[in-house]
């Protein structure tokens, strides 16, 4: 048993010898390129935003953007999710732009599990500041307890308090490691595949990269719409369509 | 090296059922489908997400033991 | 609601570029001093975690949200909310232009319909009317016609007793000269007269 996760660390320790993590300026360089890329697009999509109908391509690709966004907010969290989708969509385009970094670059921001571990922090710290802000300190407090149980079931009410206290950090783990996990592991498996091929000069890699573009996308989307999630399931309780997202969320 | 296969494994039977599932719904109910697929999406990270943490942090977990 | 927010914007701005440059400055201290046990562990099972990093980019992260927000997302979404606004006043205006077309087409096809019938009214009028001075000219012309029928038979009837009048003198007249030639001066003229007056009558009786 032992010798198999033994196995299992010095496979990944061997990935790791290649892609050991960013040092603290190639983080920098890399968000500041990211942020660069994104600051250009953005003012570059800005001139065409005062024409009645939007030619310029960014900006229709922009507009796009902003409207999935805004569907997404507002299916999921409901009617006040229109007022978060400026922070929803500035997640959105940095993990974006960070996963197109990373299909062409061997490093990015988002392949560096700090700044996704900062993202994810930032995300679930918004969200329990929404939180106390819809509920109060207390209100937000009793909502870890569950639903109100009398009597000795005062207990269960404990227990699950600890259960949602762990969940709650668990998600700032969950949304880090996915997108670390899927970005970096794209890396890795092109570099294997390279390796596999390298005897016969065919970059098996490359052919990876469709399918990388595709993770590109979902995982933006994924992170933000947990990040929907996450706030609905604070802010909505009035309307009883928390209940319906408890299950998923409460891994 | 077998333990990453087996939970490969796993977690591709969990795919598969969650997509097979999706997709029979949304056979069923084309009028849900963009419910559905965001549904089907946050059901399908948490059954990649149990495949990282048995990656990246079960090892680890295991060697500090 | 909006103002307050712009002004709470601007304070949330500030607030959190001085909080993200502070995080900034202890990230770096923390990456480049701090070495914490769990995370060379981490490390050296695997997981490339650096808590400085982190908390630097949390910084950077908070910094950047307000930033994005004003610089692009703000007017993004103004245009996008005004283009909309703008679309649906247009897509209202043509509807309500519509509603008005159909209103006033309704309105025509309506008076036209009144049109056409008060112009068959009185076009049957007319004709009734027509009708009617026909017909009182026909009786009219039929009554003059009988008129002068009647008095072109009363004048043939009246010419006719007086051919008949002027006959019977005539025929008193030309048998008395006869009778005369006939008998001679003896016979009194007087006795005479009347017995041919007598005969003549009978025979216009028997006539």
């Amino acid at each position: 048993m032992g010798g198999l996760f033994t196995l299992g660390s010095s496979l990944i320790a061997e990935a790791e010898q290649t892609h050991e993590g960013l040092s603290y300026l190639g983080l920098w360089v890399n968000v500041l390129f990211v942020l660069a890329i994104l600051f250009g697009l953005m003012s570059y999509a800005k001139k065409g935003l005062n024409e009645r109908v939007f030619k310029n391509p960014i900006t229709q690709g922009f507009e796009q953007v902003y409207l999935f966004i805004e569907n997404m907010c507002v299916v999921i969290i409901g009617n006040h999710g229109r007022k978060y989708v400026p922070m929803v969509m500035v997640l959105w385009l940095v993990i974006f732009t960070g996963n197109i970094v990373a299909l062409f670059l061997g490093e990015s921001p988002t392949a560096d599990l700090s700044f996704n571990f900062a993202m994810a922090l930032i995300a679930v710290g918004y969200v329990q500041y929404e939180g106390v802000r819809a509920n109060g300190l207390f209100g937000h407090v009793k909502h870890f307890a569950g639903p109100k149980l009398g009597g000795v079931l005062v207990i269960i009410s404990g227990l699950i308090f600890v259960v949602e206290l762990i969940s709650e950090v668990l998600k700032n783990v969950s949304l880090s490691l996915r997108l670390f996990g899927n970005i970096h592991g794209g890396h890795v498996a092109v570099e294997s595949m390279n390796k596999l091929g390298e005897p016969i000069l065919v970059p098996y890699g490359m052919f990876l990269l469709p399918i990388k573009l595709l993770t590109c996308v979902v995982q933006a989307m994924i992170f933000t719409l947990l990040t929907c999630v996450y706030i609905s399931l604070v802010t909505h309780h009035e309307e009883g369509h928390g209940e319906r997202h408890a299950p998923a969320a409460a891994h | 090296m077998l333990g990453l296969g087996i939970a490969a494994l796993g977690v591709a039977l969990g795919l598969g059922l969650i997509g097979f599932g999706a997709l029979t719904g949304m056979s069923r109910q084309p009028e849900a489908i963009g419910r559905l697929q965001v549904v089907m999406l946050i059901a399908f990270a948490f059954v990649e997400l149990v495949f990282l943490l048995s990656v990246f942090v079960a090892p680890g977990i295991v060697k500090g033991m | 609601m909006s103002t307050e927010r712009n002004s709470g914007g601007a304070a949330a701005v500030v607030v959190a570029t001085v909080i993200g440059i502070g995080l900034m400055m202890g990230g770096m201290y923390v990456s480049l001093n701090v070495h914490l046990g769990f995370v060379e562990a981490m490390n050296k099972s695997g997981i490339p975690f650096d808590p400085g990093k982190t908390v630097s980019m949390m910084g950077v992260l908070l910094i950047l949200f307000p930033v994005i927000r004003i610089f692009f997302i703000a007017p993004l979404a103004a245009a996008i909310g005004g283009r909309t606004s703008e679309l649906e006043r247009t897509f209202a205006e043509a509807e309500e232009l519509r509603g008005e077309m159909t209103k006033m087409r309704s309105e025509y096809e309506h008076r036209l319909v009144q049109t056409e019938a008060d112009a068959r009214e009185r076009i049957q009028a007319e004709i009734k009317k027509a009708q009617e001075l026909g017909q009182a000219l026909r009786a009219e012309a039929a009554s003059h016609a009988d008129e002068l029928r009647r008095k072109a038979e009363r004048e043939i009837e009246a010419e006719k007793n007086r051919v008949l009048t002027e006959l019977r003198l005539h025929v008193v007249n030309l048998s008395l000269g006869a009778t005369e030639k006939l008998l001679g001066e003896n016979m009194d003229s007087a006795t005479n007269r009347k017995l041919v007056q007598d005969f003549v009558d009978k025979a216009g009786a028997a006539r």
